[in-house]
């Protein structure tokens, strides 16, 4: 009974004591430090010039955005508390949170929204424009910001998200070339050190609107060194946090570290340009769709991790459309016909695949490709990107990792002007109208899903691009840092704690 | 010179690996026992009477990739020794003849040369010329050129300054004549330890290079290719960098072996040697007796 007693007593006393020495106490003590090194570390730190890319999940710990998306991929609250359209869903309002400051002490209000949103669509080496063109004018009233819509358009919450309206100060951002150097934003940290290209230090910002759940003291980002040192300095503890290709996961799990997958929307392509040759024939379009074994891409690139995919979305995701499934499924006998009916005989096509950087999803195209006769020879162009998005190419590679507004994923694979569609200014018929009419009908609206899947179907009618495999989001982390929530395509510190720091 | 190197038991291992490489690089194409860009689906395997040395990551047999592989890789090294053999030794020798501002120019631009990051302005030259194999050697032989240079001259200079030179150029030999006939036989041994060096030396150069991804387009098989991309896929096959290292090793050193060799029989000193060396040889049982006492 005494003993009982005892137990009990010492119960009360220890177990509050020993769980302070857990994460939280990391935390508390100002110690927990993420250490993460990315493959995708920003080449600029200026929003506006990094654009809608895989940089942007760096980017975010310095800016927040007028919304978030949740653990569905649905626009939530984040700077901006709520919004609202006007009936007729040409105008849309932001209220914003009161008493936000960015980190240089400039309020955030409707005035550094406006500012936001002008340079965006006006400064000359903005990558975002292109995505603004649903957007008239923002007229700033207090902490409200009034976007004047050129159509109606009810995807402009997923839009003004941390993909694409990443917030910076207006004053840091009257000159955009030392913004680049040193970002000044509103988000979860603040950059204490930038050493470009290679590191950046961050701390906690304690004025962010949802610094409570932010458990995370300070921030060592770095740029990765080689795929196949990423897992050492995982285990010697030099980072807790890493991107990894699927290669390194089996090594990652051996040396006793979390291996997760973080949904996405990631989705690699053959990209071609039907305004030349010989993709200026169809059935030649035809014969490579039908060329091209997808499996073999998961089987071989993504050890288990990836999955096949046709459409720039992954299944389940609400843009997904399963009537377009396996539209071109792999038939190198048919592929093989349409060639000859052409009038191409075997090794007559010869094609220059130019890629910016060793790939081996090229090698797997030239392999499947010379299988039906076409002969494929693989260009490494470190400029890839110019002759790539001036539209120049005949024949490359491309991945995206998606958008947070499945219309803006559409229009920039399969629209006139999408940056991911080397055939612009071609878009496949019926595709303007479908996207129009996703853009006129509400989030919430019963018939959203089957207008946007009727969209899909109608880009996925394009001769531009193959769609291949989806790889994964690979993630190694150190077992201290608990598990992060998954926002598809994004990376959240919001919760996350790191208990026993080194 | 080639009768004195195999004199040296080193000048022999020298040769017989440089001769089994140089081999490797005409034949092996040929002797690649499966077509080397061919994918399957039995990827990462190990060793097995089908695959000697396994497979790669796409499925490839890693034994057709290594032989087929060695003759770029041969070739890129050769071509960068000789690209450094033109362009250094010529400038080199003719800097002592040709006048005082030939000679401030072509130092100048030696030292300039020695004074680049090597591999950032290979990277920056590639990217001006187009990524191909040929522009990255040619390029790496341009920036190994100065070595060729300053052996050459010092040779030449040496010679440059005896008396027979100067009596032939008093009795009104050109200096082409000169050149040919005097000078060029005194620094040729230099000059072909230089090369056997800068053989070793291109080899790492060229694997590097293509362990970047620099210079070879892929499917291309090279060995520094083959290496880089077997140190991605180390959990699942921890052994297969070794074959590619080993072949790249081996051939360095063996540049370097005859490189030493070389230097060793060249020269007086290295004719005295060789002939001691072969006097030894000769009259195996007419040694001396072992001196008595101390030395």
């Amino acid at each position: 009974m005494r003993a009982a007693a005892l137990g009990t007593a010492l119960l009360t006393v220890l177990v509050p004591a020993l769980s302070a020495c857990g994460g939280d106490a990391a935390a508390g003590s100002g110690n927990a430090t993420l250490k993460w090194t990315s493959s995708y570390f920003p080449t600029h730190w200026d929003p506006v010039v990094g654009g809608s890319g895989a940089q942007f999940r760096e980017l975010a710990l310095v800016y927040a955005s007028l919304t978030r998306t949740d653990e569905n991929g649905k626009a939530v609250p984040d700077l901006a508390k709520s919004w609202e359209y006007n009936v007729k869903g040409d105008r849309i309002t932001f209220h914003l949170r009161p008493g936000l400051k960015f980190s240089d002490g400039e309020p955030v209000d409707g005035a550094a929204v406006k500012a936001a949103i002008d340079r965006a669509k006006k400064q000359q080496n903005s990558a975002l424009f292109g995505d603004l063109t649903s957007i008239k004018s923002v007229d700033a009233e207090g902490l409200d910001a009034v976007i004047h819509l050129t159509q109606v358009d009810y995807q402009i919450p997923q839009l003004l998200g941390e993909r694409v309206l990443q917030i910076a100060s207006p004053k840091a951002a009257a000159s955009p070339a030392e913004l680049d150097q040193n970002p000044v934003g509103a988000g979860p940290f603040i950059v204490t050190q930038l050493i470009p290209g290679t590191k950046v230090l961050l701390k906690k910002n304690p004025d962010y609107w949802d610094a409570k759940n932010i458990h995370i003291d300070n921030v060592e980002l770095t740029s990765a060194p080689d795929a196949a040192t990423v897992v050492n300095g995982l285990q010697t503890g030099v980072y807790n946090f890493a991107d990894i290709e699927p290669n390194q996961a089996q090594a990652a799990k051996k040396a006793g570290l979390e291996v997760f997958v973080q949904p996405g929307f990631n989705a690699s392509n053959i990209s071609l340009n039907i305004n030349k040759a010989p993709f200026d024939d169809d059935k030649v379009v035809d014969a490579v769709r039908y060329a091209i074994n997808r499996k073999e891409f998961v089987d071989k690139l993504t050890f288990g991790y990836g999955e096949v995919t046709d459409q720039p979305f992954p299944k389940g995701y609400v843009a997904y459309d399963p009537k377009s499934e396996n539209d071109y499924s792999y038939d190198p006998a048919k592929s093989r016909k349409l060639l000859a009916e052409a009038g191409h005989k075997s090794g007559q096509i010869k094609l220059d695949l130019v890629i910016p950087a060793e790939d081996p999803q090229a090698e797997i195209v030239q392999s499947q490709l010379a299988a039906v006769g076409i002969t494929v020879t693989i260009k490494i162009d470190k400029n890839w990107a110019t002759p790539f998005f001036a539209k120049d190419l005949t024949f490359s590679l491309y991945g995206t990792t998606g958008r947070d507004s499945a219309a803006q994923t559409l229009t920039a694979h399969f629209g006139p002007n999408g940056p991911l569609n080397l055939s612009s200014p071609y878009e496949p018929s019926g595709f303007e109208a479908a996207i129009a009419r996703v853009r006129q009908t509400p989030l919430g609206s019963p018939a959203y899903p089957q207008v946007l899947r009727a969209a899909t179907r109608a880009g996925l009618r394009s001769k531009a691009l193959i769609f291949t495999y989806s790889q994964p989001n690979l993630i190694a982390k150190s077992k201290s840092i608990s598990g992060l929530p998954k926002n598809p395509a994004h990376i959240d510190w919001t919760g996350v704690t790191i208990s026993g720091t080194r | 010179m080639l009768r004195r190197v195999l004199v040296l038991p080193s000048g022999r291992i020298a040769v017989a690996i440089l001769a089994v490489i140089a081999l490797l690089a005409l034949f092996g194409p040929l002797l690649a026992p499966q077509n080397p860009l061919a994918t399957s689906d039995n990827t990462l395997a190990s060793a097995s009477g089908s695959h000697w040395l396994g497979t790669d990551y796409l499925g490839r047999d890693v034994l057709s990739r290594l032989l087929d592989g060695s003759r770029l890789s041969v070739l890129g090294s050769l071509e960068v020794a000789v690209t450094a053999l033109v362009v250094g030794s010529v400038p080199g020798i003719l800097s002592v003849y040709l006048g005082r501002a030939f000679e401030w120019i072509t130092l100048r631009l030696a030292d300039t040369l020695v004074a680049l990051p090597f591999l950032l302005f290979a990277v920056a030259v590639i990217a001006l010329l187009g990524n191909g194999i040929t522009q990255a050697m040619l390029v790496t032989g341009v920036l190994v050129a100065p070595l060729f240079y300053r052996v050459s001259r010092a040779a030449t200079l040496a010679v440059a300054r005896s008396q027979y030179v100067e009596a032939a150029l008093l009795s009104g030999a050109s200096i082409g004549w000169v050149v040919r006939r005097h000078v060029w036989v005194k620094v040729l041994p230099p000059i072909a330890v230089a090369l056997a060096q800068t053989f070793g030396v291109g080899f790492v150069i060229v694997s590097s290079l293509t362990f970047l991804g620099i210079g070879v387009q892929p499917p291309a098989p090279t060995w520094g290719g083959l290496l880089a991309s077997d140190l991605g896929y180390l959990s699942h096959q921890p052994w297969a960098p070794l074959a590619p290292a080993l072949l790249i090793m081996i051939t360095v050193w063996a540049g370097n072996l005859l490189a030493d060799a070389l230097r060793d029989v060249s020269g007086e000193a290295g004719r005295a040697l060789v002939n001691s060396r072969k006097t030894r040889t000769d009259r195996p049982d007419q040694s001396e007796p072992a001196p008595t006492g101390g030395a």
